[in-house]
């Protein structure tokens, strides 16, 4: 029924949707429509945060490529500057 | 056979890289695919803060259903971030608002000439059959 794209290029509502449910604690947590588009925007504005603060480390270094050590010298930032304290890091097995 | 949650994973990854190809081409460098795993990796556990996080804020309201209010409070710790969702959100109420004047005029309109136009509806299957052919 609803084909607006609101999020074109970005995650899609239902996948987000998903998402939230798979996370929540309590079955019975659900998230409005308008919220849940809100958090897809979120996402999309991490993951292009994330990849933009790795292509920058990157050309610091002089390197045209984007390799998985940039990425991780950039997580600090994003945990203490956009996002909540999270230890990403010791969880990633990379 | 592939789980629900691998599925929604997989979905995930694959706009997780697309996005990341596309930061690639404004910045004109180039991401190794571990990289793009790495990215995917940490949104994705990110998400998984934003819903916890997002459904005590709820339950601290009051309620069962997560709201926008509930993910402007989740986008708080920089202020850029707050001002950009703030935004998105006004746009999406106004969005809705047109959305429930546009519903409104249409469901009187047809109240009105439901009688009158019912032969609409076959002229419209015929145009269809012929894009087919």
């Amino acid at each position: 029924m609803e084909t607006r794209e609101e999020c074109a290029g970005g995650f899609k509502k239902e996948t987000v949707n998903k998402l939230l449910q798979l996370h929540f604690k309590d079955d019975k947590t659900r998230a409005s429509g308008d919220a849940v588009l809100l958090v897809a925007e979120m996402l999309k504005v991490f993951v292009r945060e994330a990849a933009a603060r790795g292509a920058r480390q990157a050309q610091t270094e002089d390197l045209t490529r984007v390799e998985v050590e940039h990425i991780e010298k950039i997580l600090p930032q994003l945990n203490s500057q956009c996002f909540e304290c999270c230890p990403i890091l010791v969880m990633m097995n990379l | 056979m592939e789980t629900e949650a691998q599925r929604l994973k997989a979905a995930f990854h694959y706009t997780a890289a697309r996005l990341c190809e596309e930061v690639a081409e404004d910045k004109g460098i180039c991401f190794s695919r571990q990289a793009i795993a790495a990215v995917s990796e940490i949104t994705f556990r990110q998400c998984e803060i934003f819903a916890r996080d997002l459904e005590m804020f709820a339950k601290h309201g009051k309620r069962s259903t997560v709201n926008v209010e509930d993910v402007k409070l989740l986008a708080r710790r920089s202020n850029s971030l707050l001002k950009h969702i703030t935004q998105k959100s006004d746009e999406l109420s106004l969005n809705n608002l047109e959305q429930k004047e546009k519903k409104k005029k249409k469901s009187a309109a047809k109240k009105g000439r439901r009688n009158s136009n019912e032969h609409e509806e076959p002229v419209a299957i015929v145009n269809e059959d012929s894009n087919m052919a």
